[in-house]
């Protein structure tokens, strides 16, 4: 019987600005029903690596690729779910936190957006999230941990395979981690759904993730647990 | 007596209000999008389509909307390319500007004529061109409605909409057409210079009173639309000029909104802070 595809899969990815080699040789593999955090501190290359992994990036050397398919042919962007840094939810005219939602579904097509599974999907999320109490309120509003609920129950709006988060603990206190973590746990866990996590912050949802890479020089090291707490924290720290 | 009895009015009242009604619509996006000032640059370069216009004997509209719209094509391209910077910008606009005028005035357009492309002249309109401005209104609805979910979610975050499956490119170009559509528009009833600030403060109103994107664009339209008619009837009272009574109404306006956004969000917090339970 065949492995299963990966639903991401960086193949010896390597990419610079200008001069500046920021991954080098980067390889990743993540399957369905995994979840992996890929942590590091500011300036790092976390971020490029996730960018990189969307297709907003072209890499210089090496292949990613989506579901099996490489990033620049890839059009199912319904299977995958991004959710930004929580800075964008500070716009600057007023967006309820339901319109953040359905803005998930901007690149279906009208009949699907329209469609029932579709309305039913999106009450689905906004439950998931704990949202559906304040789902008229002004996504600015609300506390940073709905915030970034209001974020991920837009990238699950279109049901994707594979959940991609930049710093998702960023400007969220202890308690609104903590039901974060509550949601991201049921997605892979139960929903069987692949996470993917970028974090300054090595400590973000601790023994959510199966694998723990730290991004040291440019490239990804595995410091998973038992060893992880220690390397973690001198990967973060360099 | 009433001043819309005359059919000079009737044909200003029609345009001013398609147009400040219209103009909000596209300019919730280029707000949300941090380019409040795109469509005064936008209105700007125009001025050098309609200096082309004057002295090739073309139609000033036709100049105006091949300018704008060229113009809008190399900010996207340098814009992608990192060249967009405040001072590349800020050459085209200028350079714009300079150029209309340096062109119609070799042209012999009469300094009247002038000052109706740049401030507005909606009392000397002809059904004609009315009907050509409720033409180029209605094709900004069409896009707008058309458009709506992936405008929002390019206004909202470029890059999560592009992830989302949006065509982020093509979106972006649309929205440059769309501005370039109102600034035509405008041209010939609020004017070059000031239609720009009918594409942002009664958006800026709007969203002191709206709590979200669909009510602030139903909001904003709607005081456009109104600041219109009452910057029009103002202007007729008082023989000020239209384009500036508009626009004037339609900060007024804002003043408003935002002195009772301000007591409303007052208000809410005094009722928490009521009814907190105390320590």
């Amino acid at each position: 019987m065949p492995a299963p595809r990966p639903v991401l899969e960086l193949d010896a990815v390597t990419f610079a600005y200008g001069a500046v080699a920021v991954v080098r040789d980067v390889s990743l593999s993540v399957h369905k029903g995994e979840c992996v955090a890929v942590v590091g501190p500011n300036g790092a290359g976390k971020t490029t690596i996730l960018r990189l992994s969307l297709g907003l990036l072209r890499p210089d050397r090496g292949s990613v690729r989506l579901f099996g398919v490489a990033t620049g042919s890839f059009r199912q962007w319904w299977q995958l779910g991004y959710v930004p840094q929580r800075a964008v939810a500070s716009s600057a005219l007023p967006l309820s936190v339901e319109e953040v939602v359905r803005s998930g579904l901007a690149g279906t097509r009208r009949a699907v957006r329209r469609g029932s599974a579709t309305r039913e999907r999106l009450e689905h999320v906004l439950d998931l999230m704990g949202l559906a109490d304040v789902r008229r309120r002004r996504v600015s509003e609300v506390s940073g941990g709905q915030q970034q609920r209001a974020l991920i129950a837009r990238a699950l709006v279109t049901a994707p395979q594979l959940l991609v988060l930049d710093e998702p603990t960023t400007g969220v206190d202890a308690a609104a981690r903590a039901v974060l973590r509550q949601s991201l746990e049921h997605l892979v866990r139960v929903e069987g759904m692949a996470v993917v996590y970028v974090s300054h912050d090595p400590g973000a949802f601790t023994g959510l993730a199966d694998r723990v890479l730290a991004v040291d020089d440019g490239q990804l090291v595995d410091v998973s647990a038992p060893v992880a707490p220690a390397a973690v924290r001198h990967a973060a720290a360099t | 007596m009433n001043p819309f009895e005359f059919e000079f009015m009737q044909r200003a009242l029609v345009a001013c209000t398609l147009t400040a009604g219209v103009a909000p619509l596209v300019g919730s996006f280029i707000v949300q999008r941090g380019q409040s000032l795109i469509g005064d640059g936008m209105g700007h370069v125009a001025f050098a389509g309609v200096g082309l216009a004057f002295l090739v004997g073309a139609e000033p509209l036709l100049g105006a909307l091949a300018c704008s719209v060229v113009a809008g094509l190399l900010l996207i391209r340098m814009s992608r390319a990192g060249l967009a910077g405040d001072l590349a910008i800020a050459l085209i606009f200028y350079g714009g500007i300079a150029l209309g005028y340096l062109l119609s005035a070799r042209a012999g357009a009469g300094q009247t004529r002038l000052v109706g492309v740049l401030f507005g002249s909606p009392l000397n309109l002809s059904w004609g061109r009315v009907w050509l401005i409720a033409v180029l209104a209605a094709a900004v609805v069409a896009l707008t409605a058309v458009l709506y979910p992936r405008l929002v979610a390019l206004a909202f975050n470029e890059e999560a909409a592009r992830v989302s499956g949006v065509a982020t490119d093509r979106i972006v170009l649309a929205l440059t057409l769309m501005v370039s559509l109102v600034v035509v528009a405008g041209m010939s009833s609020i004017g070059l210079l000031l239609i720009a600030a009918m594409m942002v403060v009664p958006v800026a109103a709007a969203a002191q009173l709206a709590s979200s994107y669909r009510g602030t664009l139903v909001t904003a339209s709607a005081v456009g639309s109104s600041s219109a008619v009452a910057g029009l009837s103002v202007a007729h009272y008082l023989d000020y000029s239209p384009g500036s009574a508009i626009v004037l109404t339609a900060i007024a306006a804002y003043l408003a909104a935002a002195g009772a956004g301000a007591g409303a969000r007052r208000l809410r917090l005094h009722r928490v802070a009521r009814s907190a339970p105390a320590p």
